[in-house]
C-alpha cells in the first residue's frame, strides 16, 4: 500500500469557514457535535485554505471579560493563525509528520490542513497521523527483518558455494596428482602383465624340458626341439627381469604416493572425526601444503619454522580451510618463483601461526578492504571475494585474530593468533600495514 | 642411421618417463627428459619423429614446448599427455601446439602405443616426401553457422575472388562440399539447437585436406578433446567472431591446405582415430553416403 494514500485515508471532512464569518458564528460551529473530533477548523478563501482557527483560539478570544461583545462582531480572519501547517495529499507520511512536528507547538491546540493541487480537501488530526506512522513503521521493521533473515540465509548460501569451489578447485588439483602416479602405475601394471605372459610361456617351456629329460621315452629328437623353444624364450627375456624389478620398485612408490594424497584428504575433510577435536596445528599446515601442491608446484618454497605446540581443542576441518586459503593465495601472489615461510610458535595465552610470502604485495589502499566479504583483485570468475572473509570469521569464532601487514613488491604477512584453552587473547602488537 | 622412428617423452615425473621408455624401448628410439627447454633442444639437435609432453610442469608448460617444437622441426608429430584437463590449455593445444592427438592420464598401454606407433608411422611418411613448394591457389571456404554475421565476416576476409558458400543445413553443406573445391570449413559445432559434432569429425574422417576452424561459444573440455583426437580441428575460436583472429586462422589454414595438395603426404598427418559410426548414423541419411561419395568425386 503507498504512502500517499494513507495521507489520504487520514482526511477529516470539515467545512470550509469564509474568512469574513463571524467569530460568534464559528463559535457556534463550534459547539455542533459533528466537528466534535477536531482541534481547529480551517479557514478557506474560495477554495484555498488562508488560515485555521482552533477551540483554544477561541476560547482564549471568547473567555476574557466582554470576549465576546469586542470580537463576537469581527471576522474570524482577524483572530485566526493565518500560518497554518498546509500539507499536500500526496505527501510521504514520513514527510508530513516531518513538516508537522516542525511547525505545530506544543501543546498540541491545532490540526493540519490537507490539500490536493493546492485546493482545501480536509483537516487531518495529528493523532491519526502518529498512528499512521506507527502502523508503516511496524510494517517497515516486518519488512526489514524479513529481508534480513533472506540476505542472511543467501550469505549462508554463498559461504557455502565459496566452500563448494574452493573444494573443487582443490579436488580438481589432486585429481591431477593422482593421475600422475596412477598412469605410470598401469602403465607398469600392464607390462608386467606382458612380462607375466612371457614368463609362463619359459616356465611352461623349462616343465616341458624338465618331464622330457625325466620320460625315459623321449627322443633326443624331442629333446632338441624342447631346448630350441626354450633358448628363444630366454632371448626374447634377457635383461628385462632388471626391468621389472624396477617397475615394481616405481610402482610401490606411486601406490604409495596415491595413499598419501588420499590420507591428507581424508585428514583434511576430517569427515570420519569429531567436528571439534585436539589437534596439532603443524599436522594441519602440513596436510594443507600437501594439498596445495598443485599451486605450489616447484615454483614455490615452501619453509616450514614450526615450534613446539600443545595440541587446542579447535574445527580442525575449518582451520585447514583457512591454511589451505591462505597458502594458495600466498602461491597466487608470487609471479614466477619464490618463498613462503610458515611459521608456528607457542606463547603463554595462545598459538601463533604466521604465513609469509614473497609475493607482489598488497597495495595500501585494498589492504583494508582484504577482509571484507566479495572484495577481490581477481578477474571475474576466478574468485567469489569471499575466501578472507570466510577466513576471518573461521578465526573470530575461535576466539582468534587474523593479522595481516603488507609490503607491495616485497611480499605480505597473515599471522593468525588462536587462544589456549581458558585464555584470552592479549592486545596484538605492532601496527597494521608493518614491512613484513 | 636406424630405421627404428623416434619418440621423445616429456614428463616432470622421472617415473612417467621410466614406465614409458620401457613400453616403447623395444620399438622406438626413445628420448626422455623432465626438462621442457631441453627437449626443444633435443628436437632441434636430433632428428624427432613423436613428441609427446606432459601439460602442467615447472617452468614452461606442455603447450609452450609443443608450440616450440612446432616452430623446431614441423613435421614433428606432437601429442599432450596429461592428467588434469584444463580448458585453456586443450584450446591451446590445438591453436598454438596444432597437436595430433590428447591423451589422458592414466593411460592404457595398448592404446599409447597404437596413438604413438600411428603418429611415427605418419612422421616417417612426412620426411619421405619432399613438401614441394606449392603454387596452386587455396579453394574456397564453406560456413556452416546460422549466425550471418560470421558469413559476412568471412566474405570480406576473403574479398571478391575467392568463393564462400554459406550453408544452414548440413545436408546442403555436404552437397557443397562434394561439388566444390573447399579448402576450409568453418563452423560451429551447434547448428540449429543439434550438436553437429559428429558430421564435423566425419567431414575430416573422408576429406582429410579441408582445414576445420570450429567457432563456438560452447566451451567443454570433452567435446574439444573428441575434436582434436577424432575431428582433427585446425582451430578452435570462441564466439562471438572477432576478425582479426578468423582472418589469422583462415590465412594459416589456407597455406596449410595448400601445402596439402602439393605434397598429398601430409594429410596423414590430419588422419583421425576412428570414429564411431552410430553418431554419425543418426544425424542423416544422407550424410552416411557421403564419404563414399566424397571419394569417388575427389580421389586422394
Amino acid at each position: 500500500m503507498s504512502e500517499h494514500a494513507q495521507l489520504r485515508q487520514l482526511v477529516i471532512p470539515a467545512p470550509g469557514i469564509p474568512p469574513h464569518l463571524l467569530v460568534s458564528q464559528v463559535a457556534e460551529m463550534f459547539m455542533d457535535e459533528s466537528h466534535g473530533k477536531l482541534l481547529s477548523l480551517p479557514v478557506i478563501d474560495g477554495d484555498r485554505p488562508v488560515g485555521v482557527v482552533s477551540r483554544a483560539r477561541m476560547q482564549q478570544v471568547l473567555f476574557r471579560q466582554y470576549g465576546r461583545e469586542l470580537f463576537g462582531r469581527k471576522p474570524v480572519a482577524e483572530i485566526m493563525n493565518a500560518a497554518p501547517v498546509v500539507i499536500e495529499s500526496d505527501t510521504a507520511l514520513n514527510e508530513a509528520s516531518k513538516a508537522v512536528t516542525e511547525r505545530l507547538k506544543f501543546p498540541v491546540t491545532e490540526d493540519f490542513i490537507i490539500t490536493e493541487g493546492g485546493r482545501y480537501v480536509g483537516m487531518g488530526a495529528v493523532m491519526h497521523l502518529l498512528n499512521a506512522m506507527e502502523a508503516q513503521l511496524a510494517k517497515q521493521t516486518k519488512d526489514l527483518a524479513a529481508a534480513y533473515k533472506e540476505l542472511k540465509a543467501s550469505q549462508l548460501q554463498l559461504i557455502q558455494s565459496e566452500k563448494m569451489a574452493s573444494l573443487g578447485q582443490m579436488v580438481a588439483g589432486v585429481a591431477h596428482e593422482i593421475n600422475t602416479p596412477l598412469g605410470y602405475v598401469k602403465n607398469n601394471i600392464e607390462m608386467m602383465e606382458m612380462f607375466f605372459e612371457t614368463s609362463r610361456e619359459l616356465l611352461g617351456a623349462c616343465n616341458a624340458l624338465a618331464d622330457t629329460l625325466l620320460s625315459e621315452t623321449a627322443t633326443e629328437q624331442q629333446l632338441q626341439e624342447q631346448l630350441a623353444v626354450l633358448t628363444a624364450l630366454r632371448i626374447g627375456q634377457s635383461g628385462e627381469h632388471e626391468d621389472v624389478v624396477k617397475l615394481f620398485g616405481d610402482t610401490r612408490f606411486g601406490v604409495d604416493q596415491i595413499s598419501e594424497l588420499v590420507k591428507n584428504l581424508k585428514d583434511f575433510s576430517r569427515l570420519d572425526r569429531a567436528a571439534a577435536d585436539d589437534v596439532d596445528l603443524n599436522e594441519c599446515l602440513d596436510s594443507a601444503v600437501l594439498l596445495a601442491r598443485n599451486v605450489l608446484k616447484a615454483r614455490v618454497e615452501v619453509l616450514r619454522q614450526y615450534g613446539a605446540l600443545p595440541r587446542i581443542s579447535c574445527m580442525p576441518s575449518q582451520l585447514n580451510q583457512v591454511f589451505l586459503n591462505l597458502i594458495t593465495n600466498a602461491a597466487q601472489a608470487i609471479e614466477g618463483t619464490g618463498r613462503i615461510l610458515i611459521k608456528t610458535e607457542a606463547e603463554p595465552e595462545c598459538l601463533k601461526v604466521t604465513v609469509q610470502d614473497t609475493g607482489k604485495g598488497i597495495p595500501e589502499d585494498v589492504l583494508p578492504r582484504i577482509f571484507d566479504p566479495f572484495f577481490t583483485t581477481k578477474p571475474v570468475g576466478q574468485g567469489t571475494g569471499l575466501g578472507l572473509s570466510i577466513t576471518y570469521q573461521i578465526i573470530q569464532q575461535h576466539g582468534g585474530d587474523i593479522r595481516v601487514t603488507s609490503q607491495p613488491g616485497k611480499g605480505s604477512r597473515f599471522t593468525i593468533r588462536l587462544p589456549l584453552a581458558g585464555k584470552t587473547l592479549p592486545p596484538a602488537g605492532g601496527p597494521q600495514g608493518e614491512t613484513p | 642411421m636406424s630405421d627404428k622412428a623416434s619418440i621423445l617423452f616429456v614428463d616432470d615425473e622421472e617415473r612417467v618417463l621410466r614406465s614409458l621408455d620401457m613400453l616403447f624401448k623395444s620399438r622406438f628410439k626413445v628420448y626422455t627428459t623432465i626438462d621442457g627447454n631441453e627437449a626443444v633442444d633435443i628436437v632441434r639437435r636430433d632428428r624427432i619423429h613423436v613428441v609427446v609432453s606432459d601439460q602442467r610442469m615447472p617452468k614452461i608448460t606442455g603447450v609452450e614446448v609443443l608450440r616450440r617444437v612446432r616452430e623446431a622441426s614441423p613435421n614433428t608429430m606432437r601429442l599432450l599427455l596429461t592428467g588434469y584437463s584444463d580448458l585453456e590449455a586443450i584450446v591451446n593445444s590445438v591453436n598454438e601446439g596444432e597437436i595430433f592427438r590428447y591423451l589422458s592420464k592414466p593411460w592404457s598401454a595398448k592404446e599409447i602405443m597404437a596413438t604413438v606407433s600411428q603418429a611415427a608411422d605418419i612422421a616417417l611418411a612426412l620426411e619421405q616426401g619432399s613438401g614441394g613448394e606449392a603454387d596452386t591457389v587455396a579453394g574456397g571456404v564453406l560456413v556452416i553457422d546460422e549466425d550471418p554475421t560470421v558469413a559476412e565476416m568471412v566474405k570480406a576476409i576473403c574479398g571478391p575472388e575467392r568463393a564462400v558458400k554459406w550453408s544452414v543445413d548440413l545436408d546442403e553443406a555436404f552437397e557443397t562440399l562434394a561439388a566444390n573445391d573447399i579448402a576450409v570449413v568453418v563452423c560451429d559445432i551447434r547448428l540449429r539447437g543439434r550438436d553437429i559434432s559428429a558430421a564435423v569429425k566425419a567431414l575430416k574422417e573422408s576429406n582429410p585436406t579441408v582445414m576445420t576452424i570450429v567457432q563456438t561459444q560452447l566451451q567443454d573440455v570433452e567435446t574439444l578433446r573428441s575434436l582434436i583426437n577424432h575431428g582433427q580441428i585446425y582451430r578452435f575460436l570462441p564466439k562471438p567472431a572477432r576478425r582479426g583472429l578468423l582472418e589469422l586462422s583462415l590465412d594459416a589454414a589456407s597455406k596449410r591446405h595448400v601445402s596439402m595438395k602439393a605434397a598429398p603426404q601430409l594429410a596423414n598427418r590430419y588422419q583421425v582415430e576412428k570414429n564411431d559410426v552410430a553418431p554419425v548414423a543418426a544425424l542423416s541419411s544422407k550424410l552416411l553416403g557421403y564419404p563414399d561419395r566424397m571419394r569417388q568425386s575427389k580421389p586422394l
